[in-house]
């Protein structure tokens, strides 16, 4: 501790230097100041740097100094009780005073390390908590991330039970554009040679090529795997598009289609592709409780505001309904009723409603089942 | 590939584009289409006399082509189908073909593999026309054969002789002689077995073995 036994004789040193510069100044001052002060400042100064040692070290020498000095009879060096009286009368409160400024130092320093010590304290919560924070959202991102993964998986999973509607998709630009080659080829062929027929087959060829490239474009789209990306999402288009990419099935499954599109339905703040798939996996689910049943297959899609600043959208089909009692089980992973299929659609579809801030929930209704969802709408106008 | 004037293909599928394509492909060979975009549609239509055949997309809003096939068997319409389809099952082609369907394609087929199936669906409509005609004719003939003569025709084609139709007629084995003669001439049959085929035409009892 050597910092300290330096400190330590700082203190001492002091205590010798202020004494004996209290005693040269009241010695040359003598006639015009009190004896006492400047020793008691000589005092406060020791104790105050040194502590207890030096505060007693200038206590008594100040006793010594001022009795020597400037009590009677002046000078004197022998031992005599007549200046007691002046040393009990200075010594008491310089040692009152010594242990006062003591007493201040130790409080000041122990406040110091307190608050030294609260320092360091919020310094290692804060670094803890910051540790926690960014453990939080690797967390949640790792969810998120793996939500999105999901969502693609059943995606693609989708876009399987979907192939042959798909396949038909595609297969019908195809068509179009085997057939008015061969036309062409036929008008050329032809004597004498049509050529405006020729080119009128050309331009359809063209035509029907782009249309196959589009839904070729739609469908990897759909199926791509990428981050969510958030964006005005305007609903009704996107309604119509599902549609347009589900007509095959649609049409399979000997299905009408109602809607009913509200034209003010405002935008909402939302991942395309994922709001997409939502739609898709309540239409695909619609078509197939419809035909598993007789009766009438007919599918009506609402979207429209609500009076809490959310757009409302409704599957409603005419199939037997939800499975009684099982309601509650509708959104769990791996329920399914189906024969094929994972049971991930509405798990998949509640989870991706729920991170966009909405809400997914079914009715039963006579007749059969429905399903809601409602998004937060961005402010402005569709 | 011979134009044939007369002769009308009859085309039915949901999708403008294909209509449109497989007229033009029709037109550049000369063959003339008649498009419609439901079966409702094309039942609605009329239908002109001549060879015809039907072009017919599987999957139709409404219903399916196979449901459509089986509507026109059971109205007694032998119009000769060829069935295309996006995506070619093969139960459902073993159906279609089973139901009588002339052919089926699955898009994207070739234009000349539509155009050699409608080829074959006229033929069979041709023939069926013929064969239409000809029955016509038998009993265009047939009609004009008297009532004794008609009877005896009953009797011959089952195998009986002269001298038994006779017997049984009441009457001498001359006078069957030449109202057999008869039948033959108005019949314009050519030999015994073609006549007994004309009476299996006609729906007559057929011979007694």
């Amino acid at each position: 501790m050597r910092p300290r036994k330096s400190a330590a004789l700082a203190g001492y040193g002091v205590a010798a230097i202020s004494v004996a510069a209290a005693a040269v100044v009241t010695r040359s001052l003598e006639s015009h100041i009190f004896p006492t002060p400047l020793f008691f400042a000589a005092i406060v100064a020791a104790t105050r740097v040194g502590g207890t040692g030096p505060g007693l070290a200038a206590v008594a020498l100040s006793t010594v100094v001022l009795s020597y000095f400037f009590v009677l009879p002046l000078q004197a060096l022998g031992v005599s009780t007549s200046p007691l009286p002046y040393v009990v009368q200075f010594g008491g409160p310089a040692l009152v005073t010594c242990w006062f400024v003591k007493k201040r130092k130790d409080a000041e320093e122990s406040l110091a390390r307190a608050r030294d010590e609260l320092e360091l304290r919020v310094q290692e919560r804060t670094a803890l908590l910051e540790a926690e924070i960014a453990e939080r959202m690797r967390a949640e991102e790792a969810v998120q991330k793996m939500q999105a993964d999901l969502a693609h998986v059943s995606r693609v999973l989708t876009m399987g039970e979907l192939t042959t509607s798909i396949a038909h998709e595609i297969n019908q630009p195809l068509m179009a554009v085997v057939v008015n080659g061969d036309a062409a080829m036929g008008w050329m062929a032809a004597n004498p040679p049509n050529l405006e027929e020729a080119r009128q087959a050309v331009d359809r060829t063209i035509a029907e090529g782009t249309r196959a490239g589009e839904i070729i474009r739609r469908i990897r789209e759909f199926a791509r795997k990428s981050p969510p990306r958030k964006a005005a999402v305007s609903v009704n288009p996107l309604i119509e598009e599902t549609l347009g990419l589900m007509q095959r099935e649609v049409a399979r499954h000997g299905v009408t289609v109602h809607t009913k599109l509200s034209d003010d339905v405002r935008p909402v703040h939302g991942d395309r592709v994922q709001l997409q798939q939502v739609l898709v996996n309540l239409l695909v689910n619609a078509m197939e409780a419809m035909g598993a049943a007789a009766g009438p297959r007919e599918l009506e899609i609402t979207s429209a505001n609500d009076t809490t600043g959310r757009v409302v959208v409704t599957v409603a089909d005419t199939g037997p309904g939800l499975p009684a009692g099982e309601e509650s089980r509708l959104f769990d992973a791996f329920f399914t009723t189906k024969r094929e299929g994972l049971g991930m659609g509405l798990s998949i579809s509640r989870t991706i409603i729920e991170g966009h801030g909405g809400r997914l929930w079914p009715e039963n209704r006579p007749g059969g089942a429905v399903f809601h969802f409602n998004l937060p709408a961005m402010d402005g106008q569709a | 590939m011979n134009p044939d004037n007369e002769a009308i293909v009859y085309v039915v599928d949901d999708e403008e584009a294909a209509r449109s394509a497989i007229t033009s492909l029709l037109a550049s060979v000369g063959l003339k289409a008649k498009t419609f975009a439901s079966p409702a549609d094309f039942t609605a239509a009329k239908r002109a006399r001549g060879p015809a055949c039907l072009v017919l997309d599987v999957r139709l809003p409404g219903v399916s082509g196979l449901d459509f096939q089986r509507e026109l068997q059971a109205s007694n319409d032998n119009l000769p189908v060829i069935f295309i389809t996006g995506h070619g099952d093969i139960p459902m082609s073993v159906e279609a073909m089973k139901a009588g369907a002339v052919e089926f394609l699955t898009k994207p087929f070739r234009g000349q593999a539509l155009l050699d199936a409608i080829q074959r669906a006229l033929e069979k409509a041709r023939e069926a026309n013929a064969e239409i005609e000809r029955l016509a004719l038998l009993r265009e003939r047939y009609a004009k054969l008297t009532p004794r003569e008609q009877e005896v025709m009953q009797l011959v084609i089952t195998g009986l002789l002269n001298k038994q139709i006779a017997a049984q007629l009441g009457t001498s084995e001359r006078t069957i002689k030449i109202h057999r003669g008869q039948v033959v001439r108005k019949m314009q049959a050519t030999s015994l077995p073609d006549l007994v085929r004309m009476g299996d035409k006609l729906g007559l009892p057929s011979p007694k073995y």
